[in-house]
């Protein structure tokens, strides 16, 4: 019983200090404090003492330290909080090896501006977007999701431009375990294919590219072989790029920049032809909910600009004809 | 004075009730909101439409079929092994028990870098199996496999404190009464444990059926082979959201069916899943 009394005391006493801290946290209003029955006439002086503490500590931090990001806006800030200088890219995720580098050369062409990459398959990135997520620019690899999110109301459409063109190609493992020599080769029994699904834009582009094939050179039967081949459909372009590298699958459907951008003597290629392959159009746009859309469109003359184009060509990528 | 002590007394605990009422709501609330969201989300029509959707439907096959011959294997390779854990001591003993609980805590995408960088065609062991033309990764072998790895923990744990916790003595009467050691571990050992095995085979059934990052990192996601009901959700957010839904709740009704079959089975053996 008395154990029972004590318990209760506790109880009752953690529920008055959570009460209280609460009643702080809300404070500016200096009326009740219910958990505290014998509310005699000095409470409200003591309440009066006790809130210009918290309002005196607070006012210390911002004036003492450079780090509280939401009022001050002369000071540089941390790289961690979305504020002036400091963009969030969703960026296709074709452009993942390049985008270091994109980073790098805009900070250094505006000292003091940050990009952070969101890297995803543009679908993904899409769904991100529609389902609230922020972001001040959207790089796509497909022009049909662009259309998409320009439709729904997302972008400023003005700002929307091309980026930039990409071919696919077919890759290889170093050793080329499944000796394959030829685009025809792909159709073998036994040999592994990899490539993107058809939500992803680059496996929408391969499933075009080899109905093309496979409709002027290679012929339906070479088609429906290759696709019993496929081992794996991954739900982003540089998954199949890792797989054929490691020499998992014997053959893969990338972008020729994931080819140009990977380590030498890790991967061979076999090129599709010109008038069959479809090339991919990449666009760059701001968002209508960035709130940073000076600097975003910063960003953005950059990268049409013959610097960031530079960047996006040392990287294999195509400039927009 | 008398009075207002007991008055003071009752409104504390008026208010004790009143926070843990609060309290208990908040939490249910929370977890059980966004589930039921899901059902909001769709119409019936919309359901049965696109669980006829080949995709749907293969996915939910090969979700069963690779469930449960991955707990198939876990029970019958993890209850003798369980067992004899159990009941010998052996250099290293602690070590295989830190090892058994290894999956549990480790993130399932680096068990599927693990399982691929071991088994794959050009890994440590699946270089020598690729000679015999023996290929792993990328089927539904591999599916299993990685089901088997993330989901067995959860059955030998409790297989194997549950054999700890049996009293030798049952057995040691059957032994003395001439029945052999098969049989006293199929007539006594088993019965004695067999609601508690159960929940564990259950828990293990659950866990590999939900398995994602370890499956697509080792199997791959082809629709058929090694696309299990996760990763169709997965894929289905990215283009078709209906199939991706339709799964989420079959998923949802399957999860949901087997909790309610922990309980039953723990509370007819009276162990606590």
């Amino acid at each position: 019983m008395k154990q029972e009394l004590k318990n209760d005391r506790i109880i009752t006493g953690c529920i008055a200090v959570g009460l209280i801290i609460m009643a702080v946290l809300l404070a500016g209003c200096t009326s009740s404090t219910p958990a505290q029955p014998p509310a005699q006439t000095p409470a409200p002086v003591a309440e009066v003492t006790t809130i210009p503490v918290p309002q005196e500590t607070t006012v210390a931090l911002l004036s003492a330290a450079a780090t509280v990001p939401l009022t001050t806006t002369s000071t540089p800030a941390p790289v961690f909080t979305a504020s002036p200088g400091n963009l969030i890219v969703f960026t296709a995720a074709s452009l993942t090896g390049a985008s270091p580098a994109i980073g790098s050369s805009f900070t250094a062409a505006y000292p003091g501006h940050k990009v952070a990459f969101n890297l995803d398959g543009t679908q993904a990135l899409k769904t991100q977007v529609e389902s609230g997520a922020y972001a001040d620019i959207f790089i796509s690899a497909s022009n049909s999701y662009t259309n998409t999110l320009k439709n729904e109301g997302y972008f400023i459409n003005s700002t929307v431009h091309p980026l930039t063109t990409n071919y696919l190609i077919v890759i290889l493992p170093a050793g080329n375990p499944g000796n394959i020599q030829s685009l025809a080769d792909l159709a073998k029994p036994g040999v592994k294919i990899d490539m993107e699904a058809k939500e992803v834009p680059a496996g929408t582009v391969t499933i075009q590219t080899i109905g093309n094939l496979a409709n002027t050179t290679y012929g339906n039967e070479w088609q429906t072989a290759l696709f019993k081949n496929v081992v794996s459909y991954e739900t982003s372009e540089p998954a199949v790029a890792t797989k054929v590298s490691l020499g998992e699958v014997d053959a893969g459907f990338v972008y020729e920049s994931t080819f140009t951008a990977a380590p030498k003597n890790t991967l061979m290629a076999i090129a599709i032809p010109k008038p069959q392959n479809v090339l991919q159009a990449y666009t760059i746009g701001v968002l209508k909910e960035s709130t940073n859309q000076a600097v975003a469109t910063e960003f953005e003359q950059f990268m049409l600009s013959p610097a960031g184009q530079q960047v996006l060509t040392n990287y294999g990528f195509r400039p927009v004809s | 004075m008398n009075v207002t002590r007991a008055g003071l007394k009752k409104y504390r605990q008026a208010a004790t009730y009143s926070l843990a009422a609060a309290l208990i709501l908040a939490v249910t609330l929370y977890l059980a909101l966004p589930v039921v969201s899901l059902f909001f989300r769709t119409t019936p029509d919309l359901f049965f439409t696109s669980l006829a959707d080949p995709g749907v439907s293969s996915a939910l096959w090969l979700s069963l079929f690779t469930t449960t011959v991955s707990l198939a294997t876990v029970v019958v390779v993890g209850t003798p092994f369980a067992y004899f854990h159990s009941r010998t001591t052996y250099p290293g003993k602690m070590l295989v028990d830190t090892l058994i609980d290894l999956p549990l805590v480790m993130p399932p995408a680096v068990a599927g870098v693990a399982l691929l960088v071991l088994y794959g065609r050009t890994g440590l062991i699946g270089r020598y199996l690729n000679v015999f033309g023996i290929s792993l990764a990328f089927t539904t072998t591999a599916v299993i496999m990685a089901q088997i790895f993330v989901a067995s923990p959860f059955y030998l744990r409790q297989a194997k404190s549950l054999f700890e916790q049996l009293d030798p003595a049952y057995e040691q009467t059957a032994r003395t009464l001439g029945a052999s050691p098969l049989r006293t571990f199929l007539r006594v050992t088993i019965p004695l444990t067999g609601s508690g095995l159960i929940a564990g085979a259950v828990m293990t059934f659950g866990r590999a059926l939900g398995e994602f990052g370890a499956t697509i990192m080792f199997a791959g996601n082809l629709p058929g082979v090694t696309q299990t009901m996760p990763l169709a959700v997965y894929e289905g957010m990215e283009g078709n959201f209906n199939a991706g839904l339709t799964i989420s709740i079959l998923l949802v009704i399957i999860s949901f069916g087997i909790m309610i079959a922990v309980r039953l089975v723990a509370r007819e053996g009276g162990f606590r899943a």
